[in-house]
């Protein structure tokens, strides 16, 4: 990309948007509602990545609608967000799907919760359940955030065949997932996928009165049961650059280090369940030994094995003492020296090696058109990684490699991570090192109301984006976009023509962690049979 | 090749033994920083509600009925963050490090501490909780002739000694 961002944002403007702020590391800009897929298609043709849209009940502030499409420039490190609004009897946007693939899902998203209809592409429901009442949108400002409506009856289109039980879905490390395969013989052939049955509405939740600004990263933390820090860190760095709160340095590394301590407990896990899967559980269980020191580091650190809740407007609520750098220093030494001994182990099983190369292949175009993140993306040759692209917290004042491999396959995605674990180490000793002195958060701070802003961390599964709008005493909107949102569209194309026995892995190598009762539908094109299988199959 | 990873496996299997403990004949692994329950020191809570303000999934509520007010913790709902912990005004609240919490019963994961209600001296409405009021008069100078007010009444009383010029003690 050879454009500056002022190019960028003359360019935007001379098409007829509108620069509604300035920041150094966003900009704003209203757009016609009618001319979106032009603006986005100019954006992506830039080099911009796709972030997330965001849905928004604006009636209270100015009448309308408003829907916020979120790209990234990465090379530049900054976001431009295209905004639009639309009246509440009239609601729809411009769809940019057809120019942006990646939008599928939140586009659909807001649709179902906020009530704006995209217009000009095929939509369907996405986060609602199909007993769900039409015309009730459970983001608008009248939904009271502890409303039940009452449910419709609701009716399955069973297929003619009578289909083996499939489920139950079991919420595993994850979340519940559901796909559908659809196989002629061994040969998948297509792939349908549905979520969100674990849908919790945190987000209304947090805009609710049940919550104030100080408790939504205790909230915020319970989004992901392994990487929760990212979520509670992302929404206070939103909220704390929407307010202009300047954290502490010191408070800036803690929480550097703590997210890179858990990136390696997350990959760690990841690698044993990899192992599993292959059948190689050996590997699994000397993988989640180790990981067990990092489990116990992080409670030394933090006060809790998980959801750390050291989290704070401002900060940190917990310091990092002498014997805590030595027990990280020792910890690290050690953790190093196994992990080294057991990946060189794990990866020198011929098995392992040839069930995960070539298998599950994504390429590098496939990647870039659905924006994928993290270690998928950089294992399909896309060079992105927001500790580099958008430096924040303390990274800015390390040095580590991003691990980047072309060749798009399970291997590749499996030796991202195993390379990562190296560099976390190596960052968290760097930034031990440079721990600088003073306070560990700030004494006083004010939100001021109808501040925007977008935060994005590198999590251990990628990119996670939160976007948020201040209100009185707590969110007027906060929007999460986890990275698994990001990447799961992104199996299908991974799926598709590949054997039927390489799936279970497939799956799993973007990391979204199922439990060995979570099932797929396998449906054989020829026959119309329908039959289940379990997703640990190990082949 | 398979025999030579099976041996490498066995020289890492070895070398780190038994590292699962036979809890609970074993003491769990626990680390100096671990947050577990808290716990309610009945003598020294004022019931403010401080901490139950701060608390982010309602573990603690503090409910008036009648005469009294009831703060109850609820473990089942805790989630260890000690928050309350750090904003209570009269450090009422250790965090333990207690984890052994089940039980058959959802009574016993319940706790609480009862606070008697004053009423305002004058309108006769149930203002603030007994212990609350005797920390206050302990910790400002605040005459006797208001402590027993509640905020409305205070305001009138405050008003008209001011106009009458003898202005009250500071609050
Ligand atoms: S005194 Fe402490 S424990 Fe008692 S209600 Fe106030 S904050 Fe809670
Ligand atoms: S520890 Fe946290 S969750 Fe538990 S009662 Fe205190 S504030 Fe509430």
């Amino acid at each position: 990309m050879s454009k500056t961002f002022d190019d960028i944002v003359k360019q935007l403007v001379d098409m007829g948007g509108v620069v509604e702020e300035l920041k150094a590391s966003e900009v704003y800009v209203r757009v016609p509602r009618d001319r979106l897929r032009n603006f986005a298609r100019f954006l992506y043709e830039s080099g911009a990545y796709f972030k997330t849209c965001v849905g928004v009940d604006e009636r209270q502030l100015n009448n309308m609608f408003a829907v916020y499409y979120i790209f990234g420039l990465d090379e530049l490190g900054k976001d431009v967000v295209l905004r639009a609004l639309a009246p509440e009897d009239d609601a729809w946007v411009d769809s940019i799907t057809s120019e942006v693939p990646a939008a599928d899902w939140c586009e659909l998203e807001f649709r179902d919760l906020v009530g704006i209809e995209p217009r000009n592409r095929l939509v369907r429901r996405l986060v609602l359940p199909e007993d769900w009442p039409d015309g009730v949108y459970p983001l608008r400002k009248e939904f009271k955030y502890d409303m039940r409506p009452p449910v419709g009856a609701f009716r399955e289109e069973l297929a003619e065949e009578t289909g083996i039980p499939v489920g139950p879905y079991h919420p595993a490390l994850h979340e519940p997932e559901y796909f559908e395969l659809y196989v002629e013989g061994e040969k998948i052939v297509d792939v349908a996928y549905r979520g969100f049955h674990v849908h919790r509405g945190i987000e209304k939740l947090a805009e609710s009165p049940r919550f104030t600004y100080k408790q939504v990263p205790f909230l915020a933390e319970r989004i992901c049961g392994i990487c929760g820090f990212v979520h509670s860190t992302c929404y206070l760095m939103a909220l704390e650059k929407a307010a202009g709160i300047e954290v502490p340095e010191r408070a800036e590394f803690i929480r550097s280090i703590v997210l890179e301590v858990e990136r390696l407990h997350s990959h760690l896990l990841w690698l044993g369940v990899a192992a599993h899967l292959l059948g190689y559980d050996a590997g699994f269980m000397h993988a989640w030994r180790i990981r067990e020191r990092v489990m116990v580091l992080a409670e030394y650190l933090t006060g809790s094995r998980k959801t750390y809740g050291i989290n704070i407007i401002g900060g940190v609520r917990k310091d990092i003492d002498l014997d805590k750098i030595d027990k990280t220093m020792r910890t690290m030494a050690s953790l190093k020296e196994e992990f080294s001994k057991l990946t060189e182990v794990m990866l020198s099983v011929p098995q392992v090696k040839s069930r995960a190369s070539g298998t599950g292949i994504l390429s590098k175009s496939e990647a870039r058109a659905l924006s994928v993140v993290g270690p998928v993306a950089r294992a399909s040759g896309l060079y992105r990684d927001i500790r580099k692209d958008y430096p924040y917290l303390a990274y800015k004042r390390v040095s580590f490699k991003v691990p980047l491999y072309t060749e798009g396959d399970n291997l590749a995605r499996l030796l991202v991570r195993v390379d990562e674990v190296y560099e976390s180490i190596e960052i968290i000793k760097q930034l031990i090192d440079a721990l600088p002195g003073g306070s560990i958060s700030v004494e006083e701070y004010e939100i001021p109301v109808g501040r925007k802003a977008v935060a994005a961390i590198e999590a251990p599964r990628g990119e996670d984006v939160h976007f948020i709008i201040t209100g009185v005493g707590r969110p007027y909107r906060w929007r999460v976009r986890a990275p698994t949102y990001q990447n799961i569209p992104a199996l299908r194309a991974m799926l598709r023509g590949t054997p039927l026995a390489d799936a279970p892995l497939t799956i799993a190598s973007i990391d979204p962690c199922f439990s060995c009762t979570d099932r797929v539908v396998v449906y054989d094109m020829r026959s119309g049979r329908r039959s289940s299988i379990r997703i640990t199959r190990g082949g | 090749m398979v025999k030579l990873s099976i041996a490498k496996i066995l020289q890492i299997a070895l070398k780190a033994g038994r590292v699962t403990r036979k809890y609970p004949s074993e003491q769990p692994l626990l680390t100096p920083e671990f947050r577990g329950a808290i716990r309610i020191d009945p003598t020294k809570c004022w019931g403010c509600g401080a901490c139950v303000r701060v608390c982010p999934p309602n573990a603690l509520t503090l409910t008036p009925k009648d005469k009294v007010a009831t703060l109850e913790y609820f473990v089942g709902r805790c989630i260890f963050c000690g928050m309350c912990a750090e904003v209570c005004p009269a450090n009422a609240i250790t965090v333990t490090k207690e984890f052994e919490l089940s039980s058959t019963s959802i009574e016993d994961l319940k706790s609480g501490v009862v606070h008697r209600l004053v009423r305002c001296s004058s309108c006769g409405e149930l203002i603030w909780t007994e212990a609350e009021l005797r920390a206050t008069v302990k910790s400002s100078p605040i005459s006797e002739e208001y402590i027993t007010l509640c905020p409305k009444c205070r305001k009138l009383k405050f008003g008209k000694a001011a106009m009458l010029g003898r202005g009250g003690s500071s609050e």
